[in-house]
């Protein structure tokens, strides 16, 4: 089945009744400049749907932010990135930065209020970014999240050169979202093609998507653990987690499943033993069952995630929130249920939800989300069975443009491609599902102590590379 | 009179110049039951000031350059820089692309470099230990 993907042009001036109308019962995605050319993504059941808002010349781009709050970053990209003329947002710093002009951060003002400034270098493992603290006593007033530490200029990099030479760089765009991101950009290429993928090929894609899935909701729940000083918890996270990632290993030669999926299908070699694969996923399944029941049972540990870092539901709408951190506030996002794409197409999934919206619930999210995916895998390693994976298909690149989305670990990861015909990027955009929730870490810490930081920013556990990229 | 550095203990202080997170995914590994560096007398440190090895990821970013050279002039004498990484070593898929540099690990002065995209827990560790046997000379 091909991808659904509409292009409609809509003047700048019709935009906010156009969107008014759409955006009930429909997800916003973001909006990305090319050239001169404004496209705002909204995903509905039928699929993608592009306003596409050429501008004039010298015409300025009047924000969206005050009645999408979701648009501000993307808004401060297009002008960082193509030089659109911004005008109207509540925020019109530099999205990037060179270190001899990092922007004022945002403090806040009143009697007895401090601030506490952290990063970009922090004490763990953990990407850079730069955190300014406003706090009444122990309370966090508001928080100043500055990413851009990673920032590379890859985009306008990526301009002009052929779109399967780039295969391997948008595997690396960020470690943490591979799989996923490797899967949107080749269903673009496959899309604008023309191309449809023999069933083997799609179940192997579902099933390396699932295993990435494992590994990252793992390794937060670790995370969680350890905001909330649960030790024994983490240990044994990060310990299951290496266990799926030297499955990772033995499927694809890569512990975290890099360039396991390419345009055409997947790379030759990869799950070449589903039998046994599907042995070993059993046992990991009964030992993460194990830490889960014991993690979920701890009422201490408990106590500590029920009520911190709490998202309303509203306030998850209107900053375009996605993926299990929309989920835990009652949002139904996930790409899989939404716009099935591959082998999700054949089975019927229902979406994991919970309510209170705090780290509990995001951590909850996640258990039922590992539960769901072991299932998963359960059902496309029998439907595989014994077959032999196809090569990848040869495909020919005409010129257009496309949007793809997956559901990643993190939420909604989406690719947008322009082609010119001679199979050359003329535009490739990445949104991702870490750039579209960061604006909720800085609103769920307000009114939280500032020692709940780390557990509050972990329950998201963001990436910063595919963010800045 | 020599002696071995703390008995080889190591602080770690982690220093992210543009990666695409996947070595801090394996860096964070080395902490699983499977690897568990704390049974080296290795930790990960919270201050520059603390540490024996500044481990550093990425090709370099124009943000992260100055906080990255602080970094460096906050540790104490001697310390030992390790590239971890690809990108580190100046051979990544990001090293000059866009904005990027050419690997940070050049650019600050690595001693010691570790492969891999990202390198395996067992690559960091033998890094780690290379690093080791180097502060037991420059302590000597």
């Amino acid at each position: 089945m091909a991808e659904f993907y509409r292009e409609r042009t809509v003047r700048q001036h019709d935009l906010p009744a156009e969107l008014a109308k759409i955006a009930n019962g429909a997800l916003l995605l973001g909006c990305y400049a090319t050239e001169r050319t404004v496209r705002t993504l909204v995903l509905s059941k039928v699929g993608v749907l592009a306003l596409r808002t050429p501008l004039e010349d010298g015409e300025a781009w009047e924000s969206l932010t005050a009645r999408y709050p979701l648009f501000a970053d993307h808004e401060r990209e297009m002008a960082a990135m193509q030089g659109i003329d911004l005008r109207g947002s509540p925020d019109l710093r530099p999205l990037y930065f060179r270190a001899d002009a990092i922007p004022e951060a945002i403090l806040a003002e009143g009697k007895g209020v401090s601030g506490v400034v952290v990063g970009p270098v922090h004490a763990g493992i953990i990407e850079p970014g730069r955190f300014t603290i406003s706090t009444a006593g122990e309370s966090v007033v508001h928080l100043d999240a500055q990413l851009s530490y990673s920032h590379r200029a890859l985009e306008p990099w990526f301009e002009g050169r052929h779109a399967l030479e780039l295969v391997p760089k948008v595997a690396r765009i960020c470690g943490n979202c591979s799989v996923a991101r490797s899967w949107a950009y080749a269903r673009a290429l496959e899309s604008l093609a023309g191309i449809e993928l023999d069933e083997g090929a799609e179940f192997a894609r579902l099933i390396l998507a699932e295993m990435e899935r494992v590994h990252v909701h793992l390794f937060d729940l670790g995370n969680i653990a350890a905001g909330a000083g649960y030790g024994k918890g983490t240990t044994a996270a990060l310990g299951l987690r290496e266990r799926i990632n030297q499955l990772n290993h033995a499927v694809s030669g890569h512990r975290l499943l890099f360039d396991s999926i390419v345009p055409g299908g997947i790379r030759v070699g990869t799950l070449s033993d589903p039998a046994s694969l599907r042995t070993l996923l059993r046992e990991l399944r009964d030992d993460v069952k194990r830490f889960l029941d014991a993690f979920f049972a701890k009422r201490s540990v408990l106590r500590r995630l029920e009520g911190a870092g709490i998202v309303e539901e509203s306030l998850a709408r209107r900053f375009g929130a996605v993926g299990p951190s929309a989920r835990a506030s009652g949002i139904a996002c996930d790409v899989r249920t939404l716009a099935p794409y591959g082998a999700y197409r054949g089975f019927t999934l229902s979406e994991v939800q919970a309510h209170s919206g705090d780290v509990y619930a995001r951590s909850e999210v996640r258990r039922h989300e590992l539960e769901r995916s072991f299932d998963l895998l359960e059902r496309a390693l029998r439907e595989l069975g014994s077959v032999v994976l196809p090569v990848p298909v040869q495909i020919a690149l005409p010129s257009g443009t496309m949007t793809t989305l997956v559901e990643g670990a993190r939420g909604a990861e989406s690719i947008s491609l322009s082609l010119d015909g001679e199979g050359r990027v003329e535009r490739l955009h990445v949104i991702s599902a870490a750039f579209r929730n960061w604006p909720l870490v800085t609103r769920a810490m307000e009114g939280n102590i500032v020692p709940d930081f780390p557990l509050v920013n972990k329950s998201f556990n963001l990436c910063y590379s595919c963010v800045d990229r | 009179m020599s002696q071995r550095t703390f008995a080889r203990s190591l602080g770690i202080r982690h220093l992210v110049c543009g990666s695409c997170n996947g070595c801090e995914l394996e860096m964070n590994a080395l902490a699983a039951p499977q690897y568990d560096i704390s049974q080296e007398g290795w930790s990960i440190v919270a201050s520059p000031r603390h540490a024996d090895v500044i481990t550093v990821t990425g090709p370099m970013t124009e943000a992260m350059r100055l906080a990255a050279r602080k970094t460096i002039e906050a540790t104490a004498d001697p310390v030992v820089i390790v590239a971890v990484g690809d990108c580190a070593s100046g051979e990544g898929a990001w090293c000059g692309v866009g904005s990027a540099g050419a690997g940070a690990g050049g650019e600050l002065g690595a001693a010691v470099v570790v492969r891999g995209c990202p390198p395996t827990p067992d690559a960091l560790r033998e890094g780690l230990r290379a690093a080791a046997t180097l502060l037991d000379k420059r302590n000597s």
